[in-house]
């Protein structure tokens, strides 16, 4: 049973990575930290209800995955736009070379896959997370996960490659 | 296995985790060694992978998330364990109530019902009343209060058996029949007035909680001095305005 685990100690150990996975999702740090937030207030509240303790990462993952859809299904409903008006006086980064990224690099690319890819793509690369455990916190086939982690990695590359070329994204190849 | 294939499968290769445990994946890092075009790939692929990790790992949380997560948290139990407490309590307060309210009201109850009957007749004898039978002759007014089956066989103690009558009723107690017998003690009566002294007789057993054999109660209700009793199966109420003492003359 996961009752015994400390709360505490659950947070100093999830929330940098329970945060990424958000932040790779919402790509807004207001939003991250709110479903992070709200992913252990669940646990606070269901969390006893884990029988297998062992489950506990898997368990957070998925349910701040879940938050995240519940979230923009209502940001869908009801969209909240925001107007960035300081985004002409941005200094202009210069292109990185093919094998140093930065997080905002990663993440734009990240953006511009297709939404089914972007989740498994960052589970693979922020938490290292194993394909079983990438199907359980999605919910989908093992199969899947395998057939979604590999059109959206080569889609990725390929617009990361772009980016350091000054090519053009070409459109998605599924 | 060829080429192509083992670079489909190795895109999802990350080195230093687990997957090269993945049987799929070994097998096209076995190839990778024996083929060094596939070599070369597979060494760009992992500097692009380990540059990807890196990348998305520069990710960090704002400071104060963590604090702010676990002191919200415990705001929360506060608020939980405050309302937990409030609901406890009202939950006992309802237990309580649900408990003891059927032993109060019958408390009350048995309290209420005989003082409710006393104060009913006091309230007969002060507020009025049209007496059913007007005679100075106790054995007519035994015989009426007989031929209606109200309580007759009352006994009178000797000072009020020698009080004049004036005459009877019939009273209603809870379906019960009380038969108010009425005197004239010789004091001067208001204008209109023909008695100043009653008696209520009732069957004991449809009055709860009746006075024990044996005691006398003298209660005032509003100007109305009363004393109760109880011999054998009859309660008696005897009334009049004035003083315990003043009633005492008549027992």
């Amino acid at each position: 049973m996961a009752e015994g685990i400390d709360f505490e100690s659950l947070v100093a150990s999830y929330y940098e990575p329970l945060y990424q996975f958000a932040y790779s999702l919402a790509r807004d740090e207001a939003d991250a930290c709110d479903l992070t937030q709200e992913t252990f207030c669940i646990w606070a509240a269901k969390g006893h209800q884990l029988r297998d303790a062992t489950k506990v990462k898997t368990w957070l993952f998925t349910t701040l995955h879940r938050e995240f859809l519940g979230a923009r299904r209502r940001q869908t409903r009801f969209p909240h736009i925001e107007l960035e008006f300081a985004a002409a006086e941005l200094p202009v980064v210069p292109p990185p070379t093919a094998h140093r990224f930065d997080a905002g690099q990663a993440l734009e690319a990240l953006a511009r896959l297709d939404e089914i890819y972007q989740a498994p793509v960052a589970l693979f690369y922020l938490q290292d997370c194993s394909y079983n455990e990438i199907a359980e916190i999605l919910d989908v086939p093992l199969g899947t996960v395998k057939s979604r982690l590999t059109r959206g990695l080569g889609r990725l590359h390929q617009l990361l490659t772009d980016t350091t070329t000054g090519a053009q994204p070409q459109p998605p190849n599924l | 296995m060829n080429r192509d294939e083992a670079k489909t499968i190795l895109l999802l290769y990350r080195p230093g985790t687990a997957d090269a445990g993945d049987p799929e994946i070994a097998r096209a890092l076995e190839l990778a060694r024996q083929d060094p075009e596939l070599t070369r790939w597979l060494a760009e692929h992992c500097a692009r992978q380990e540059a990807l990790r890196a990348g998305f790992r520069q990710i960090t949380a704002p400071a104060g998330l963590k604090e702010q997560i676990i002191s919200e948290q415990a705001a929360q139990e506060r608020t939980i364990s405050w309302r937990q407490s409030a609901v406890l309590v009202a939950a006992a307060i309802v237990a309580a109530l649900v408990v003891l309210a059927p032993l109060w009201f019958q408390h009350r109850g048995n309290e209420d019902t005989f003082a409710i009957y006393r104060s009913r007749m006091a309230g007969v004898a002060l507020r009025g009343y049209i007496m059913d039978l007007a005679t100075n002759n106790p054995a007519q007014v035994r015989a009426y209060l007989a031929q209606n089956h109200a309580p007759v066989d009352y006994v009178l103690p000797t000072p009020l058996g020698k009080t004049a009558v004036t005459g009877c009723a019939i009273e209603d107690w809870q379906g019960a029949k009380v038969s108010m017998i009425c005197f004239r003690t010789g004091r001067p009566l208001p204008p209109g007035e023909q008695s100043d002294l009653w008696l209520f007789v009732i069957d004991r057993s449809t009055v709860k909680n009746a006075p024990p054999m044996g005691s006398r109660q003298f209660v005032q209700v509003n100007k109305l001095m009363t004393v109760t009793w109880t011999q054998g199966d009859t309660l008696y109420v005897l009334g009049m305005e004035g003083d315990e003492q003043t009633l005492q003359q008549y027992l």
